[in-house]
């Protein structure tokens, strides 16, 4: 059989890539796994043994609280392990054939990143399984719109951590990924603590009935024995300027409808940030190709 | 035609010169055979005529194509075996020659009959489905082999393709690019097993970036032993001393000690 090499065709490059990542997450358990692990340690064992302090959140128990929260813990780990695989690729793997190849890198990245994106959020609806348990109402909206906001989250974890991996020189650096990236990300988007509103607490400390009245009035749900949440203003800062506090409160809204940031806000970060994240990706393996 | 051509080919990283000033040609359908102790420049070489190096210096045309400004079309026309194996571990054999194919662009016709062309002459036909991480060195080297011709390629380099390979599955893969040569594909080899070079039509020493060698082996031996019988060893020893060159650890080299001591997230 005779044929040419030709120009590659993109989309069949996307498709390929794309359907490496899903198999490659299908054929490695310890993923799903740690999912599962981080799910029963975040949602359960953290949202309940906290919970029993803090009983209730603007009318949400703990657990619910944390539960999106947890779905974006979930998606961090898949998108930034899809992308961090480059720098074993770079060295073992697949990637000198990649770069070698006449295939255009924007279509490679492009395949990888929509592949993490879409193992993202397999992993993120590990929640879901134990939504009756922790009393999150389920209904299609919300599961299709937390899909929605879970893939955009996941190009834009995917996409920053392929500009992060192409600037890695030694492998050593992979376990300061979990510490130094996922953690602070996570930690510091309003997951596990509330930024603003009224918690509830211990029960014998409880609010004067004039200011309870009061809050009422301002839209603000209280309950007997809470209090107003007041972030010191540097970790206020930090919150704010973490594009991930943006997309979480999206999805607590679309799981729970309680949101603690401005919607409009929250959607241009849920789409511009992917796409920023997408540039940046297809940039730094285009500047793979030549060293 | 002419199937390499460089003219003062040199790269620098940092301060240190990798080549200087390489001249040479390779004609269509020769084997040439690149050799040089390590770090004498070959791999870095053979980089920058595959296109991943941009030469700080000078010219390469591969195919009559510039390496720089006719890139792509140089990379449609070549085909690679890489010193390591450069798969997919968690991919089958199959998944990995039909990647292959679609970063070539075949037409989405052939590619079934293009994998399964390939996978018979690795003889890899009952392993298709099998994970590559379950696969010796020799069928690793076979499978990239196969896959490096998928795409019908002008042109063959191999770099320092039987490292890590026992006799036998060396032997099998010197028969195979036996074959390939008899069909008149160009093959350009680099490579420090000097029992490999000796068939090779023309040889290449290079030492500290430089050619300091170029022609058939007996002609090699006639100018540097004086005499046409001896090995190509005694050729290569006489012209680049006996001194050991250890060089720096690689990044790669590094990279499997720290896989050895379980580093995290290395599987």
């Amino acid at each position: 059989m005779i044929w040419e090499a030709g120009r590659p065709w993109a989309a069949g490059v996307v498709w390929i890539f794309w359907k490496r990542e899903v198999l490659r997450y299908l054929r490695d358990r310890s993923q799903a796994f740690g999912g599962v692990s981080r799910t029963v340690l975040w949602l359960l064992i953290l949202g309940y043994g906290l919970g029993a302090s803090f009983r209730d959140i603007e009318g949400y128990t703990y657990a619910q609280y944390v539960f999106p929260g947890v779905m974006v813990l979930n998606v961090l780990f898949a998108g930034l392990q899809s992308a961090i695989v480059l720098v074993w690729d770079r060295e073992v793997g697949l990637l000198r054939e990649v770069l070698v190849s006449p295939a255009p890198m924007l279509a490679v990245s492009l395949g990888k990143l929509l592949g993490g994106a879409t193992v993202a959020v397999v992993q993120g609806s590990i929640p879901l399984l134990f939504a009756p348990l922790v009393g999150v109402p389920f209904s299609l909206k919300g599961l299709i719109l937390s899909w929605l906001v879970m893939f955009a989250l996941g190009i834009m974890v995917t996409g920053f951590g392929i500009v992060l991996a192409s600037r890695m020189r030694t492998f050593e650096g992979f376990g300061s990924i979990s510490n130094g990236v996922i953690q602070p990300l996570y930690f510091l988007s309003g997951s596990i603590f509330p930024l603003k509103g009224v918690i509830g607490g211990v029960g014998f400390l409880d609010i004067p009935e004039a200011l309870r009245l009061e809050l009422e009035r301002l839209g603000i749900h209280t309950i007997g024995g809470g209090w107003v949440v007041e972030l010191p203003l540097w970790l206020k800062a930090l919150v704010y300027a973490n594009p991930v506090s943006y997309t979480l409160d999206l999805l607590r809204y679309v799981t729970l409808g309680y949101p603690q940031l401005p919607l409009g806000l929250n959607l241009s970060v849920a789409f511009l940030g992917p796409l920023l994240a997408a540039v940046g990706a297809a940039w730094a393996m285009e500047q793979m190709r030549r060293r | 035609m002419v199937a390499i051509r460089c003219t003062g080919l040199s790269r620098r990283f940092g301060s240190s010169v990798a080549v200087a000033g390489l001249d040479l040609e390779v004609e269509e359908g020769e084997f040439f055979a690149l050799l040089g102790p390590n770090g004498a420049g070959k791999t870095t070489t053979l980089y920058m005529l595959i296109t991943l190096l941009s030469p700080s210096e000078g010219e390469a045309y591969v195919l009559g194509r510039h390496v720089v400004r006719e890139a792509e079309v140089v990379r449609r026309s070549i085909g690679i075996v890489f010193q390591d194996p450069v798969l997919d571990e968690r991919l089958t054999a199959w998944e990995n020659l039909e990647v292959h194919a679609v970063l070539y662009g075949l037409p989405l016709k052939v590619i079934r009959g293009a994998i399964l062309e390939a996978l018979a002459w690795a003889s890899l036909e009952e392993v298709a489905h099998r994970p590559v991480r379950t696969f010796s060195g020799g069928m690793k080297r076979r499978l990239e082999l196969a896959r490096a011709l998928m795409h019908k390629p002008r042109l063959l380099f191999l770099d320092e393709p039987t490292l890590g390979l026992d006799p036998q599955g060396r032997r099998q893969l010197w028969e195979k690019v036996q074959a390939l040569r008899r069909e008149g594909l160009t093959v350009f080899l680099t490579t420090h097993y000097l029992l490999e070079a000796e068939e090779a039509d023309r040889v290449g020493i290079l030492d500290r970036g430089r050619l300091v060698a170029l022609g058939s082996p007996k002609e090699l031996k006639r100018r540097v032993l004086g005499q046409e019988e001896g090995s190509l060893e005694e050729v290569f020893l006489a012209l680049t001393g006996r001194g050991l060159r250890d060089g720096e650890a690689t990044v790669r080299e590094r990279f499997f000690s720290y896989r050895r001591r379980g580093g995290e997230h290395s599987r």
